[in-house]
């Protein structure tokens, strides 16, 4: 009977709890809506990417509000993560041998806790971002009150903060859906497998087993 | 990329539109249009002022004086900045040089720039036009109210009203394009401001600032700032060593930093985005998703 369970339902852990998921997807959501509404912006070629979410002017209107939503939901992702999210140097070892980590030779790299080297430094280039973008964003969305050279150059950081974490997300969003199988549990309806787990996070799943 | 739709067979020929590719203009050319703004004689009467409102049916709020005190404003000015319904505002200033006293007089609007910084900051596509004439017009329906080109604007021009759509002087392009000189233009009771083609303008404009130097204004200059590739209005200055008296900006040019993120950071950003969906789609094919037992298959690769 014991085997037979196993085979069918797989034993199941928690990786994030339901407040994790409703912060990550709430700020997942308005970044999205960020990002896109910045292509449209910043680059004329896809300027059609506005009619889709919404218009031109709509979509200029919202990108603030989005904004705010996703710099408030970032900074309470990592405070509530900080701990999980510390780089150590086995961190700094993974990020260096991170090629041994997309073509698959695993043996070479410590292994992880509940995060990886590479999400850690997702993570805080998600937070650093959101605190960039807030700043800048508050400067052109109010232009009036501040000066125009700060204006002008809170443009300049505003798209590098853009490009970085734009790139980066494409990277996340990649990893989370087909770049890593199994992975998307975690964040929709918040369980992995436990073989998912003592592969890929095997001192975190060594931690939830209490060993 | 937008339609040229200010274009037409019938229409003004277009040289430009913002957050567009260049358009091919060699079908019809236009020669530049230029207003010269003669300081030296104008005698400070604001007609040009109220045409401008008139032709723009646009009504400004008058001051009173409680307002005038709150503002701490005290000037021969009408107001004291340009506003979303006030296109151009004469502006004064008064001060003690080596000359003796001077009353510095400028008209302030939209100076037409020939390297608008507005049509080159805007990002949607087709809002900032730039006719082959040199003027330099909004198309509000495609304006998406980003305040970007306020940002690119070297003089500090363009006014958003409440519908947060930028307004400025469209040197009356209405009746431009019907064969009429501006309504400041055509008001001016002094002849000190003359419509007419850039060149000439250019030239008259010399020559006066030369019988300037002669009576002994020998600072006399006339501005028309090469950092924005010349501008659509020109002014002869008869105290050419304070041009910021005359609250105009010594040498305009569009700011570094809009170049900065319209060229190389726009390249960077998208070698950046297409270079990373590359390298995610590489990882896909060439070592696949990272699977649970990955690592053993692909082992003899490594």
């Amino acid at each position: 009977m014991a085997v037979e369970n196993t085979n069918v339902y797989e034993e199941q852990i928690e990786r994030f709890s339901a407040l994790d998921r409703v912060l990550h997807w709430t700020t997942a959501l308005a970044f999205l809506y960020c990002l896109l509404s910045g292509i449209g912006i910043a680059y004329s070629k896809f300027h059609w990417l506005l009619t889709f979410l919404g218009g031109g002017e709509f979509a200029r209107w919202l990108h603030p509000w989005a904004g705010v939503v996703f710099s408030i939901g970032a900074v309470l992702m990592i405070i509530k993560w900080a701990r999980d999210m510390v780089i150590t140097g086995e961190d700094v070892l993974f990020l260096m041998r991170i090629k041994a980590y997309i073509s698959g030779r695993h043996e070479e790299l410590p292994p992880a806790g509940k995060f990886n080297g590479g999400q850690k430094l997702y993570a805080w280039i998600v937070f650093i971002s959101a605190i960039v973008f807030f700043l800048t964003g508050i400067v052109m969305w109010f232009q009036e009150n501040f000066g125009i050279g700060l204006v002008r150059w809170s443009v300049v950081i505003h798209e590098i903060s853009f490009i970085i974490a734009g790139a980066f997300t494409i990277i996340h969003i990649y990893m989370g859906t087909i770049g890593l199988p199994g992975s998307i549990w975690g964040m929709i309806g918040g369980k992995v497998s436990a073989t998912w787990a003592r592969f890929h996070h095997p001192r975190w799943y060594r931690e939830v087993k209490g060993q | 990329m937008s339609t040229l739709t200010t274009g037409g067979t019938v229409g003004l020929g277009i040289r430009r539109l913002s957050a567009s590719k260049e358009p091919d203009t060699s079908t019809k050319t236009y020669p530049e249009l230029a207003i010269l703004v003669d300081v030296s004689s104008c005698i400070g009467c604001k007609a040009c002022e109220v045409a401008c409102q008139q032709w723009h049916d646009t009504t400004p709020p008058l001051l009173t004086p409680e307002e005038v005190e709150k503002l701490g404003f005290v000037s021969y000015q009408s107001l004291p900045d340009l506003r979303h319904d006030l296109f151009m505002l004469m502006k004064f200033n008064e001060k003690d040089t080596e000359k003796g006293f001077v009353w510095f007089i400028t008209k302030y609007q939209c100076m037409h720039c020939r390297e608008p910084g507005c049509l080159i900051a805007c990002p949607a596509p087709g809002a900032v036009i730039q006719y082959q004439n040199g003027v330099v017009d909004f198309d509000h329906s495609k304006c998406i109210g980003c305040k970007m080109c306020l940002v690119g604007c070297p003089f500090d021009v363009p006014r958003y009203d409440a519908n947060n759509k930028p307004w400025k002087c469209n040197f009356c392009i209405d009746r431009v394009e019907a064969g009429l000189e501006p309504a400041c233009a055509k008001t001016c009771p002094t002849n000190c401001l003359t419509f007419g083609l850039k060149e000439d303008m250019v030239e008259k404009g010399k020559k006066i600032v030369e019988s300037l130097k002669k009576r002994g204004y020998e600072n006399a200059t006339l501005y028309d700032p090469p950092g924005v590739n010349g501008t659509g209005y020109i002014y002869v200055l008869p105290h050419g060593d304070h041009v910021k008296d005359y609250n105009l900006p010594e040498n305009p040019r569009i700011d570094a930093s809009i170049g900065l993120w319209k060229g190389p950071l726009k390249t960077i950003g998208s070698i950046a985005f297409w270079g990373t969906l590359l390298g995610v789609f590489l990882q896909l094919v060439l070592w696949g998703p990272i699977k649970v037992l990955g690592g053993k298959e692909n082992k003899e690769e490594g």
